[in-house]
């Protein structure tokens, strides 16, 4: 769900449940928050996040960590107390003995990690659905963004015959062309989508299709990759640019099945 | 699933259905299911299936034109994955198994989102296409899969032997790259191209890659296609003595894709024309696969390049770096032309493997036109440029390679790797150029190799319309075709006048593109991949004890010091403690 590798989410956060009804001390607290930090970024999505991503994170929180215990006498005191009394009383000599052994250990075992781990080509972040422009350009006709829809939706109500024919010519025309990267089901898992990078969109996902309007989808099959702003990182993308094989009518109207396909309605317009 | 997992289901599976066969009579039954188990079975399929396999089940959808292997024709009753004898229907659960999981590397998905009733309902809408279904004699009892027998060296070299003596290389090739003398020549018996399997790459099999579907397809046939059954010709034992073989053609379970190839430092020269050595160098790097896919971007597009795979390597010394890639091709085509810009007029798009390209060529006037309009050789390029090369050791391939081919392919096989001409800015390091050829901001290099000449030429790409010849940079290569398998070596100097410079420790995108002659590919008709990398690994080896020491004495430094500074702390409040202390009872002393 959400990409959330949910057994590491859940058990997270019972450990959470547990220290709060133990009222846990201000020290604990502050660690299990900067360890389940880690923890979360480490394993809880199901598709890992490139690490440079997860080392800005993790280093926000932990100032955010150490300004929290350091913001008063008093919670500083609170927080360092159990850290002296580790230091300083004989009957923990054995356990600040361990932890001296310890903690050395691991830096050692994590820069060991770091130097066998196995190379990587470097990742990049990108936007998945990058700002369209104000205006679009399509086959010498323009459109404005904010307020155009796709021309042959309201036929769904007023004449579903005609309807139904556009959604047929939009299914022949995805079928001739979209699905070798979107999919049979749009899943965005057809027979070319393991060789490319990014992958292609999933129009089954909720927080696609009824999340944008449909001029912004026409605009991403008339202009393709190489219509994207360099957020979008254009150069990787293989979508297309449409115009070059399709009408407009033909590309309204594969615009039209992909919805009905997957039973959504495009985001309304002004609607946010 | 694991493999493990899945066989562990199969075999219960087998138990359940032996249990079956035995508490009801020994015959097949007719089941065509309810009307109105059909009607909701039409509904499911005219949304999912029909697209490909036609709203009339003939096999003639919307995508038909344009995939490979063509969608199944369920007017004809013929299937090719089946537990039952040749020639015979499927049971239900052999259509459910293909419904459920798909056929890897064809057009047809597994449909993990249908319900079981769905798929039940599907099978029962599927058999109203072919009269055959009615008729209780074309039933039959699913053959028995039995346990694979343990892959001893005796077992595997009884199948090598058997593999020989059944003729399995005359379409799978001796080594089983599908490359065997009439692999170019195999249709089903619709007419229609196939390919025999490339049995080294078991994640392709069609039918599955466990062996028991090997077993299974050996005892069964592939019906319709040139795949016999050997349950007629082999006993039980001898098929699975032939499976233990095939599997250990198998070159792993799992392509296991990569996204870099790590180019290792040797202190040796890179000399192309010494073979020995050559191999030698290659040995010790390692050896990345990455996945090829059609080009469907732009016009030229390749719906079913037969290629999907490339693997790769480097190597580098003080002043050059080589590559090495390899890919498996059912014949070597050395006798056409090829440059990556050549024009594909848009008819071919939807042309297929060898034969029937040929057929489409002769009715169709555009091929004429386009022809000398926009493939006229004397605009080509390349032909300016490889003069030489063409009537030097090109002829002897050329007449060298029709003679073991089919021959007469009218583009050869070729393969470039493609570079940025630059690399990214430091502060964009996500920049690239274009993958497919570049763009104007943003150049590529093509490193270019027309398999009929076997020499690199070097291409500067500003988008798939710019694509100009460079002699910026010598690139030199060697290549061979050994048993279905192209291997390219190219070496270069590591700095360049024009192009990327490959220093230590630096990541240098890098992307492949592979054109199979035989399939009519050529300029943007081609198999390509995403944009990967290359890392130039460092010469002198990293040592790992001095880091790891670092990090622990750090680390144990910092430890010593807090608690050294808190004991001192603590030490002192002591002392002041005692101090006051000392002080109080001084002043109280001689209130006494």
């Amino acid at each position: 769900m959400w990409g959330l590798n949910l057994p590491i989410v859940l058990a997270l956060a019972a450990i959470g449940g547990v220290l709060a009804w133990r009222r846990a001390h201000t020290l604990v607290w502050l660690l299990y928050t900067g360890g389940a930090l880690w923890a979360f970024f480490r394993f809880g999505f199901t598709v890992p996040i490139p690490q440079s991503v997860a080392t800005i994170y993790l280093g926000i929180t932990g100032l955010a960590l150490v300004s929290y215990a350091s913001s008063s006498r008093e919670r500083l005191a609170e927080t360092v107390q159990p850290i002296q009394r580790l230091i300083l009383e004989p009957r923990y000599r054995l356990a600040l003995a361990g932890l001296l052994v310890a903690l050395p250990g691991l830096a050692a075992y994590n820069a060991y990690a770091d130097l066998t781990m196995p190379l990587e080509a470097p990742g990049f972040g990108r936007e998945i659905h990058p700002p369209p422009p104000t205006e679009l350009t399509v086959h010498d006709e323009t459109i404005d963004m904010a307020t155009a829809e796709n021309p042959y939706l309201h036929y769904k109500h007023d004449d579903p015959e005609l309807y139904g024919k556009h959604v047929e010519n939009g299914r022949r025309v995805y079928y001739e062309n979209c699905f070798w990267c979107h999919g049979d089901g749009m899943g965005g898992d057809g027979m070319f989508a393991h060789g490319l990078n990014p992958v292609p969109s999933n129009f089954n996902d909720v927080g696609t299709l009824p999340a944008l309007q449909s001029s912004f989808v026409h605009w991403r099959i008339a202009k393709g990759g190489p219509g994207m702003p360099a957020g979008g990182t254009p150069w990787d993308s293989a979508m297309p640019a449409w115009e070059k094989f399709l009408t407009t009518e033909e590309m309204w109207d594969v615009n039209l099945f992909i919805y009905d396909f997957n039973g959504y309605e495009p985001r309304a317009l002004g609607q946010h | 699933m694991t493999a493990h997992a899945n066989r562990r289901t199969r075999t219960a599976a087998t138990f359940a259905t032996a249990a079956l066969i035995l508490a009801l009579p020994a015959v097949a039954q007719v089941d065509l299911g309810t009307e109105e188990q059909r009607a909701a079975g039409k509904v499911v399929y005219d949304k999912y299936c029909g697209q490909c396999h036609g709203d009339t089940g003939d096999g003639n959808g919307y995508a038909t034109p344009r995939v490979r292997p063509k969608p199944r024709d369920f007017t004809t009753g013929k299937y090719k994955f089946r537990t039952t004898p040749n020639g015979m229907l499927p049971t239900d659960d052999d259509l459910r198994r293909i419904i459920e999981i798909g056929a890897p590397y064809t057009s047809m998905p597994g449909w993990p989102n249908l319900t079981s009733a769905e798929i039940q309902n599907v099978i029962y809408y599927i058999k109203t296409f072919s009269p055959d279904f009615e008729n209780p004699d074309r039933y039959a009892e699913p053959i028995e899969i039995p346990r694979p027998l343990e892959s001893t060296e005796e077992s595997v070299a009884r199948g090598r032997v058997l593999y020989e003596e059944q003729a399995c290389g005359a379409c799978h090739g001796e080594v089983g790259r599908g490359d065997g003398a009439s692999a170019p020549t195999l249709v089903n018996d619709k007419g229609d191209p196939i390919r025999a399997a490339d049995l080294t790459q078991r994640w392709t099999y069609r039918g599955g890659p466990t062996k028991e579907d090997i077993y299974r397809t050996f005892s069964t046939g592939l019906n319709g296609t040139p795949m016999p059954s050997y349950a007629d010709s082999l006993e039980v034992e001898d098929r699975q003595h032939l499976v233990n073989y095939v599997y250990s053609l198998g070159d792993g379970d799992d392509p296991n894709y990569g996204t870099l190839i790590t180019a290792v430092y040797s202190a040796e020269p890179i000399d192309l024309q010494d073979e020995e050595t050559l191999d030698a160098l290659f040995e010790s790097a390692p050896m990345t696969r990455f996945p090829l896919v059609g080009q469907i971007t732009e016009p030229g597009r390749n719906f079913f390049p037969p290629v999907t795979s490339i693997e790769a390597q480097a190597v580098y010394n003080r002043d050059e770096i080589a590559f090495r890639v390899r890919w498996h091709d059912l014949r070597a085509d050395t006798s056409g032309r090829n440059n990556p810009s050549l024009e594909v007029p848009m008819w071919d798009e939807d042309n297929g493997i060898g034969g029937d390209a040929a057929d489409d060529a002769g009715d169709s006037d555009d091929f004429f036109g386009d022809f000398g309009g926009e493939e006229a050789p004397a605009e080509d390029d390349f032909f300016g440029d490889s003069g030489d090369d063409f009537f030097g050791d090109g002829g002897d391939d050329f007449f060298g390679t029709a003679d073991a081919g089919a021959g007469g392919a009218e583009f050869s096989d070729a393969v470039a790797l493609q570079f940025p001409a630059s690399l990214a800015p430091e502060e964009t390091p996500e920049l690239k150029p274009y993958f497919l050829y570049g763009d104007a901001q943003n150049p590529v290099d093509l490193w270019f190799v027309n398999l009929t000449y076997g020499v690199a030429d070097t291409f500067r790409g500003r988008g798939s319309d710019s694509i100009e010849p460079t002699e910026a940079d010598i690139v030199e290569a060697v290549t061979s075709y050994d048993q279905g398998a192209w291997t390219v070596t190219y070496k270069r100097r590591r700095s360049s006048r024009a192009g990327v410079s490959f220093a230590e420790e630096q990541y240098t995108p890098v992307a492949f593109s592979v054109w199979d002659g035989f399939n009519r590919e050529r300029g943007n008709k081609r198999a390509l991949s995403s944009w990967f990398y290359v890392y130039t690994e460092p010469s002198v080896e990293q040592a790992v004890a001095g880091p790891v020491l670092r990090a622990a004495l750090i680390v144990l430094a910092i430890e010593l010091l807090v608690v050294f500074l808190v004991r001192r702390r603590a030490r002192q409040k002591a002392a002041d403690e005692e101090a006051s202390g000392a002080t109080l009872t001084a002043t109280e002393a001689p209130a006494v």
